[in-house]
């Protein structure tokens, strides 16, 4: 288990697709074929994991849409972060997992 | 399990390109949805089981041609630029392994590149291939025996479904039904209650398209439900003359009442991929699946169709809910 602190860096994984539809995304997981839905702060996270700025740059960035103390909001994404990167689709940069197109036969 | 080993002897001799012997000199022509479709090589035998099958839907080559600019030929050769070509090719019945079936549920193996897609069946081995229009072959042991209706059967499903995410839209595992001049299309998995429903509905005098499969195309009102001959129990499998605007998808749930509930566009979304037969098993294409469906469910505020999760009971009350909460939310007439 991957532990998720403010100073991480998370990317998506390289075989997630999403689209963002309303406030919701449609996450396809390529390598899996599993296709989910995500709510509103799910959609927003998946938009900044972008394997450069640590989650405390996305607090920051989604402070100016909540109206919530920063430190509610940091553990709220940090969960959520620990969630998504459960389900498979983010991943700390630098801890790559093959996907299934990269394994070998 | 590697592809074709469950039903081939030696699948490394799977054919590399579309060729070998031909059954026979006999060319149909199928106008189904994104169709043309033009098969040759068959035999007579074979020749006159597809025509028996799909009946008015076949089309001497020369009246499929001329068909295809017509307004019957919804999304033929005007919407997809050409029509698609398969060939049928005679292979060895020692090339397949046998099963005892019973007990058995069948699928497909199937194998996609960004350039083909392999298939291996009982009694079938096919392809197709984009290069860059999409073609089709079949190999198979039988000339025209019993079972050769279900394994050409089996071979256009697969071809329709690619084909229809080709011209921008999909196949859908689901019970269409008609009602108040339009379509709405039950979503679920095998199991789910399509033909439950399908039932219900017949009862009600309602029309059912396919309680099995339908397809989903893009239109300049907005996206239509075509009517396939691929069925399950119930709904006529000679014609697809039927296509009518999508009303509604509804997300299917066994209960022991009626319940209707509004579901997001993002769950739909989700739910319509997840009953896109083949193609959503496809790492090279279920994106532009994805994108289609996207395209072919707008926000009902923009003149999209309505999605609902129904839980559904054996009272078959559900049209009385559904009903109601179509003369409330059906969108203005455009």
């Amino acid at each position: 288990m991957v532990t998720i602190e403010a100073s991480t860096v998370l990317k998506r994984r390289s075989d997630v697709r999403f689209r963002i539809v309303d406030d919701e995304a449609v996450v396809l997981r390529q390598s899996v074929a599993e296709v989910l839905v995500i709510n509103e702060i799910g959609a927003r996270i998946l938009e900044l994991a972008d394997g450069c700025n640590p989650v405390s740059a996305w607090v920051d960035a989604l402070l100016a849409g909540y109206e919530v103390e920063r430190d509610t909001l940091l553990a709220d994404v940090l969960s959520f972060a620990g969630e998504l990167t459960e389900q498979g689709l983010l991943e700390p940069v630098g801890i790559e997992t093959p996907t299934a197109a990269a394994i070998a036969p | 399990m590697s592809f074709g080993e469950r039903f081939l002897h030696n699948p490394d001799l799977f054919p590399a390109r579309a060729g070998g012997e031909v059954w026979g000199d006999r060319e149909i022509v199928l106008e189904l949805p994104g169709g043309p479709y033009r098969f040759g090589g068959l035999s007579r035998a074979q020749a006159a089981i597809v025509e028996d099958r799909f009946g008015e839907l076949c089309r001497p080559p020369a009246a499929a041609t001329r068909l295809a600019g017509s307004p019957h030929a919804l999304h033929g050769l005007a919407a997809g630029g050409q029509e698609v070509s398969c060939l049928l090719f005679r292979v060895e019945a020692g090339a397949f392994r046998t099963f005892d079936l019973r007990g058995w549920e069948y699928s497909l193996d199937c194998d996609a590149t960004p350039a083909a897609l392999r298939l291996a069946g009982l009694d079938l081995i096919a392809r197709l291939d984009w290069r860059p229009s999409l073609g089709g072959a079949l190999w198979t042991p039988d000339g025209g025996g019993e079972r050769f209706a279900g394994i050409f059967e089996n071979f256009c499903r697969v071809l329709v479904a690619y084909r229809l995410v080709e011209l921008g839209g999909a196949v859908l595992h689901s019970a269409g039904v008609v009602r108040h001049g339009a379509a709405f299309l039950f979503l679920g998995r095998s199991g789910a209650g399509k033909t439950t429903i399908s039932a219900a509905s017949l009862a009600r005098g309602a029309e059912v398209l396919s309680d099995d499969i339908n397809a989903l195309l893009p239109a300049p009102g907005g996206a239509q439900v075509a009517k396939l001959p691929f069925t399950g129990d119930l709904g006529e499998r000679r014609s697809t003359r039927r296509h009518l605007p999508l009303a509604a998808v509804l997300w299917l749930e066994k209960a022991s009442a009626d319940e209707l509930t509004s579901l997001s566009r993002a769950a739909a979304l989700a739910c319509l991929f997840s009953c896109a037969p083949f193609v959503n098993s496809d790492p090279h294409r279920r994106e532009a699946l994805l994108a289609n469906l996207a395209r072919l469910l707008p926000p009902p505020g923009g003149g999209g169709p309505l999605a609902f999760n129904l839980r559904f009971s054996r009272a078959g009350t559900f049209w009385s809910i559904l009903d109601e909460k179509w003369s409330q939310l059906k969108p203005a007439p455009s």
